[in-house]
C-alpha cells in the first residue's frame, strides 16, 4: 500500500476545491474591488459616513458594473489616523485584491495612504487641501480631485478684496496639519498683491473646540478681516467663538476651505452674517451634473450635500471615467488614462493635470445670506464667484512625476 | 499686558466649567468609588436638554433651569437602576458599565438630534460683549463665569456646612463606617450621583451657547474632568475647584505666549504636578 504523504493531501484538496468551486473562482476573478477608506471613528468621524454616502450613489448610478464586470465596493474606517488608515488600506489591497481606492478625507492621513498606494501599485483618488499629493510628494498612481490651494486662495482672497477693498490688515486662524499650512501658504502669497497685512496667524490642532483663547488674540489685533483656514467642527467651533466675542458680524468672516452646507447649517443665520466662504463644492453649482446629483441626494436624505459627499461622488465618477477611457480594469491603463482626462462634471469642466496628477476645475466664493433673505433653511448662501486660476508653474513642486 | 489679562479672565472662565464636571467627577468618584466614564456624557446630553427645553418654552433661563435637574434625574435612574446592582460584582463591572453607558448615551443624542451638530445662541441680553479697559470681553462668558463660581461656592457650602454635606464627605473618608453609624449607604450613593449628574448636566447646559452643540462634546470634556480629578486629589472637593482653575488658567496664559502648546499644558500641568505630589494637590490617597 503507497503511502500518502501530508503534501499529496494538499494537492489533492487544492484540486478538489478548484474543480467543486469554479464558479466562485471565475466570479471573483472579474470583481473590481474599490476601496473607501473613509473615517468612521476620530476626527472626522463625522465626514466619512457622508464620503461613503457620495460614493455609493456614483457606484449605484452605473449598478454597480463596470465595463460588464460586477464592482465590489468595500469600505474601511482610518479612525482619522496615519497608522490605523495605511493599515486598513494594506489589508484591504493584499487580503481583498482592491486595486483603487479613495480617500481618506484628512490630508496629513492621505499623504501616509499616497505612500502605500506607490507601494502597492494601486490607484489613488483624494480630495483635500495638502499641494504635496499633486506636489512635493506626487507619484503615478495618486490623484487629486480638489483645487488646488492656490486655485482656493486666489478664488477666495482676490474676490473678497473686490467685495472689501478696504479690508487689508487680516488675522489667521489655521489648523496645524498639511492642509492648513499649505492654503496659508498661498493666502499670504496671493494677499501680497493686494498689499494685505497680515496682523496674526494662530495655528491650532486639528479637532480644537476651545476658540476662546485664539479669538481673544485675534480680538487684541484689532483686524479688519479674520480669515480661518480649517475644516469641519473646527470651523464650527471658531466661527461661533468669533461670534461670541462680538467681532462677527462686524468684521467679516472668511472661512477659505469650507465643507459648504455641513459646515453653514451648525450656525445660527446671526453667525453666519458677514461669512464668507471658500468650498470646493456648494449645491447650487449651475451645471447639468450638479443638479441631477443634488436632486438624487435631497430626494434620498432630505438635506442638500456638501462637499464631502460631492467629492467622494464625483471622484468615484472620475475613477469610473478612467476605466470607460481606459476600456481596461488594470491599473497602468487607468493611469494613463486619467492622466489628461476630461470630463464635466458637478463643479464644472475638469481636466486632469498628466503632469501633476492635479485636477484642474472651478473653486467657488460664497456669500452667506442674512436671515430675512433665506427663501428656507438650506437657502444659506449664494455663490457671487467661481475661479480656476491653476498653480502658477514657479510654485509647482512636482517636478518629474516618476515611472508606473 | 493687556492680552494676558485678557487670558487670564479667559481661563478663569473655562476653569470654573472644568471645576463644576471635575467637582461632580470627584464626588461621584469619592463617594462610589467608581469611575463614571458616562460623566462626558452626561455633560454633553445637558447641552442638548437645554437647548430642547429653551427651545420649546422660548426661554433659555426656565430651559437653564429644567436641562440640569433633567440630567440630575437620569443620574439618579443610573445609579438606581443601574450601578447599584453591580456594587457586588466588583470595579470592572461599574467601570464596563459606565464605559458603556457613556456609548449608549452618545448614540441616543445621534438619534435624538441627529449626527450633524448644530449653535445655541446666548439670550438676546447676553449677546455681544463689553469692553472692560484692559479687553473686550463676551457678556455671555462674564456670566458663565459668575454662574459657574456661585455653584461651585453653593456645593461647596453644602458640602461643607450641612449635616447632610457632611454625611457625603465621611462616605468619601469611609463607607464602611457611616454605614455601621445607621446612615443608609445606598441612599447616599444615589444622592451623590444625582448631584454629580446635575454639576455635569448644568455644565454642559452653560457650555452649549459658547462651543454649540455635537454628538462627541462629551469626549473632550471627559479628559479633562479626569485630569482635574487627579491633579486634585482623588475625592478631595477643594482640589478638583483649584485644579479646574488652575488647568483653564494655564492653558489661557500659555495660549498667550505660545498658542500651539496650549492643549498640551494640561496634561504637562497634570504631569509635573503628579510628579511632585502623586496624591494630587490636596489628595491624601
Amino acid at each position: 500500500m503507497s503511502k500518502l504523504s501530508r503534501r499529496d493531501v494538499l494537492k489533492a484538496g487544492a484540486a478538489a476545491a478548484t474543480l467543486g468551486f469554479p464558479a466562485i473562482i471565475r466570479a471573483q476573478s472579474k470583481e473590481i474591488v474599490i476601496l473607501g477608506l473613509w473615517d468612521q471613528t476620530g476626527a472626522f468621524a463625522d465626514v466619512g459616513p457622508l464620503n461613503d454616502r457620495g460614493m455609493r450613489m456614483a457606484l449605484e448610478e452605473r449598478g454597480m458594473k463596470i465595463l460588464g464586470q460586477p464592482i465590489k465596493y468595500i469600505t474601511r474606517d482610518g479612525a482619522t489616523q496615519a497608522g490605523t488608515s495605511t493599515r486598513r488600506a494594506e489589508e484591504a489591497i493584499d487580503g481583498e485584491g482592491a486595486k483603487f481606492m479613495i480617500g481618506p478625507w484628512s490630508s496629513g492621513v492621505a499623504l501616509a495612504v499616497s505612500e502605500v498606494a506607490k507601494r502597492k501599485k494601486v490607484v489613488h483618488l483624494f480630495s483635500g487641501g495638502t499641494e504635496d499629493i499633486s506636489g512635493a510628494r506626487c507619484h503615478r498612481y495618486s490623484f487629486q480631485w480638489a483645487a488646488s490651494p492656490y486655485t482656493a486662495a486666489k478664488t477666495v482672497v482676490d474676490n473678497f478684496m473686490k467685495a472689501n477693498p478696504k479690508a487689508k490688515r487680516w488675522h489667521l486662524l489655521v489648523a496645524d496639519y498639511a492642509f492648513g499650512w499649505s492654503v496659508e501658504k498661498y493666502v499670504k502669497e496671493v494677499g501680497k498683491a493686494h498689499g494685505l497685512e497680515f496682523v496674526g496667524a494662530d495655528r491650532h490642532p486639528l479637532g480644537e473646540r476651545e476658540f476662546s483663547n485664539y479669538v481673544q488674540k485675534a480680538a487684541a489685533n484689532k483686524p479688519d478681516a479674520v480669515a480661518m483656514i480649517n475644516f469641519g467642527g473646527d470651523a464650527v467651533a471658531g466661527a461661533r467663538e468669533i461670534f461670541n466675542f462680538g467681532l462677527t458680524p462686524k468684521v467679516p468672516l472668511i472661512m477659505c476651505w469650507s465643507s459648504g452646507v455641513e459646515e453653514l447649517v451648525q450656525l445660527a443665520p446671526e453667525i453666519r452674517e458677514n461669512l464668507w466662504v471658500g468650498t470646493n463644492f456648494y449645491y447650487t453649482a449651475d451645471t447639468p451634473a450638479a443638479k441631477a446629483f443634488v436632486k438624487a441626494y435631497r430626494a434620498k436624505y432630505s438635506i442638500a450635500p456638501g462637499y464631502a459627499p460631492s467629492a467622494a461622488y464625483s471622484m468615484t465618477r472620475m475613477l469610473l471615467a478612467g476605466f470607460d477611457k481606459a476600456k481596461s480594469a488594470e491599473v497602468p491603463d487607468v493611469v494613463k488614462a486619467l492622466e489628461g482626462l476630461d470630463m464635466n462634471d458637478i463643479v464644472g469642466p475638469m481636466h486632469v493635470d498628466a503632469a501633476t496628477h492635479q485636477t484642474l476645475r472651478p473653486y467657488f466664493m460664497l456669500r452667506c445670506k442674512p436671515k430675512s433673505a433665506m427663501k428656507d433653511e438650506l437657502d444659506l448662501a449664494d455663490v457671487i464667484a467661481t475661479g480656476n486660476t491653476p498653480l502658477p508653474k514657479e510654485y509647482g513642486a512636482c517636478k518629474d512625476i516618476g515611472s508606473l | 499686558m493687556n492680552l494676558l489679562f485678557g487670558q487670564i479672565l479667559n481661563g478663569i472662565a473655562t476653569g470654573m466649567l472644568y471645576a463644576l464636571m471635575g467637582l461632580g467627577l470627584s464626588l461621584i468618584t469619592g463617594v462610589l468609588n467608581i469611575p463614571n466614564f458616562a460623566h462626558g456624557a452626561l455633560f454633553a446630553v445637558g447641552a442638548y436638554l437645554l437647548a430642547t427645553v429653551s427651545g420649546y418654552l422660548g426661554n433659555f433661563w426656565l430651559g437653564l433651569l429644567i436641562a440640569p435637574f433633567g440630567i440630575a434625574l437620569l443620574g439618579l435612574a443610573i445609579e438606581y437602576l443601574g450601578v447599584r446592582r453591580l456594587y457586588a460584582a466588583g470595579h470592572d463591572y461599574q467601570l464596563l458599565f459606565t464605559f458603556g453607558l457613556a456609548l449608549i448615551l452618545s448614540e441616543g443624542i445621534i438619534l435624538v438630534w441627529g449626527p450633524v451638530g448644530f449653535s445655541h445662541l446666548p439670550p438676546p441680553i447676553l449677546r455681544g460683549g463689553v469692553d472692560l479697559g484692559f479687553t473686550f470681553y463676551p457678556k455671555y462668558r462674564l456670566f458663565v463665569m459668575a454662574a459657574a463660581g456661585l455653584l461651585v461656592v453653593l456645593t461647596y457650602l453644602f458640602l461643607e456646612k450641612t449635616k447632610y454635606g457632611a454625611i457625603m464627605r465621611a462616605g468619601i473618608e469611609n463607607k464602611e463606617m457611616v454605614s455601621l453609624l445607621g446612615i443608609d449607604i445606598h441612599k447616599l450613593f444615589t444622592v451623590a450621583f444625582a448631584l454629580g449628574a446635575y454639576l455635569a448636566g448644568i455644565a454642559g447646559a452653560l457650555t452649549a451657547p459658547i462651543r454649540g452643540l455635537s454628538p462627541g462634546m462629551g469626549v473632550d470634556m471627559l479628559g479633562i474632568a479626569f485630569v482635574v480629578v487627579a491633579l486634585g486629589g482623588l475625592g478631595n472637593l477643594l482640589g478638583a475647584i483649584a485644579a479646574g482653575i488652575l488647568i483653564g488658567v494655564a492653558q489661557a496664559v500659555v495660549a498667550a505666549y505660545w498658542i500651539e502648546a496650549s492643549t498640551a499644558v494640561i496634561f504637562a500641568v497634570m504631569a509635573l504636578v503628579l510628579l511632585v505630589r502623586p496624591q494630587g494637590l490636596f489628595g491624601i490617597r
